[in-house]
């Protein structure tokens, strides 16, 4: 069973990348939900996850600090990090793929685009 | 000079991609006097722009039509609704709304920062030269509003008005 981090501030948001995921066909996975880049970078280092998808604007620490943390980390590195966002241009669409994340994700998400982001996850 | 897209259609189409994506809702620019929201029935929300322009975008809706999208969204009775899940929906429409808003606005290579939306109490503040009013409704002739405020922001929709 596959384990997906998703972190958003808002409950709302998870309730739909959660519903987008469970269309795609991830359905059965192990969902971990929390509320900023902290929670999401512990409940990582407790056990690793599969994917986690994160928004870019959340309290505490944000997805983009969340991007580095992860990237930085020798136990985490190879987890790639979708990051959902409702303030993203190409200009930090490219930063964000820089720093590591593996797709940025443009809100409100829909299946289409969210089967589209984890093609080569699913496969 | 920044290059945008016009402010006034930015705002509709960000307001249309939301509501009927996130809640399958039709939205349409409401024709002649506009329909107040009863001050007891008001509910509105706040986010702040706050780089490389700064504004506030507000959106306000009726307390009934708030309710009957999230028992929508949440799949459940309008009687079972929380406040709590309430208010999470429309701070979290408010957000996607302004992201799309600003994206719309300015051009591709521009980075932005806006804060976080923020439940607000009271009634909206008092229209002046520096906020624009969208009045909106959907398929049962509900009421939404929409208000951008602030002079730097305000100042991209007199320079293309589209």
């Amino acid at each position: 069973m596959k384990r997906i981090i998703i972190a958003d501030d808002s409950a709302t948001a998870r309730m739909f990348i959660k519903r987008c995921l469970q269309i795609i066909g991830l359905g059965d996975a192990e969902f971990v939900e929390v509320e900023d880049g902290k929670q999401a970078l512990e409940a990582a280092k407790e056990q690793p996850a599969d994917l986690l998808l994160t928004d870019l604007n959340m309290p505490v620490m944000d997805g983009q600090t969340l991007v580095k943390w992860v990237k930085a980390s020798p136990k985490l590195c190879d987890m790639p990090v979708v990051v959902i966002t409702s303030a993203g241009n190409p200009a930090k669409e490219a930063q964000l793929l820089e720093l590591g994340a593996h797709r940025v994700i443009n809100k409100p998400v829909s299946p289409p685009v969210m089967m589209d982001a984890l093609a080569d996850f699913l496969d | 000079m920044i290059e945008h897209n016009p402010f006034h259609p930015a705002m509709i189409e960000a307001v249309k991609q939301t509501l009927e994506n996130m809640v399958f809702m039709e939205i349409l620019e409401e024709r002649g006097a506009p329909t107040d929201i009863p001050p007891e029935d008001l509910v509105w929300s706040s986010l702040l722009i706050n780089d490389p322009i700064q504004g506030e975008i507000r959106l306000a809706v009726p307390a009934t039509l708030l309710k009957k999208i999230t028992s929508n969204v949440f799949g459940i009775d309008e009687e079972e609704v929380t406040t709590s899940q309430a208010y999470d929906i429309l701070n979290e429409l408010l957000n996607t709304i302004a992201g799309l808003f600003v994206t719309k606005l300015l051009p591709e290579t521009q980075q932005y920062h806006i804060g976080l939306p923020s439940l607000e109490a009271g009634p909206l503040p008092e229209i002046d030269e520096h906020t624009v009013v969208w009045h909106l409704i959907n398929s049962e002739d509900e009421p939404l509003k929409i208000q951008a405020a602030g002079a730097s922001l305000v100042a991209l929709s007199k320079d293309n008005n589209g």
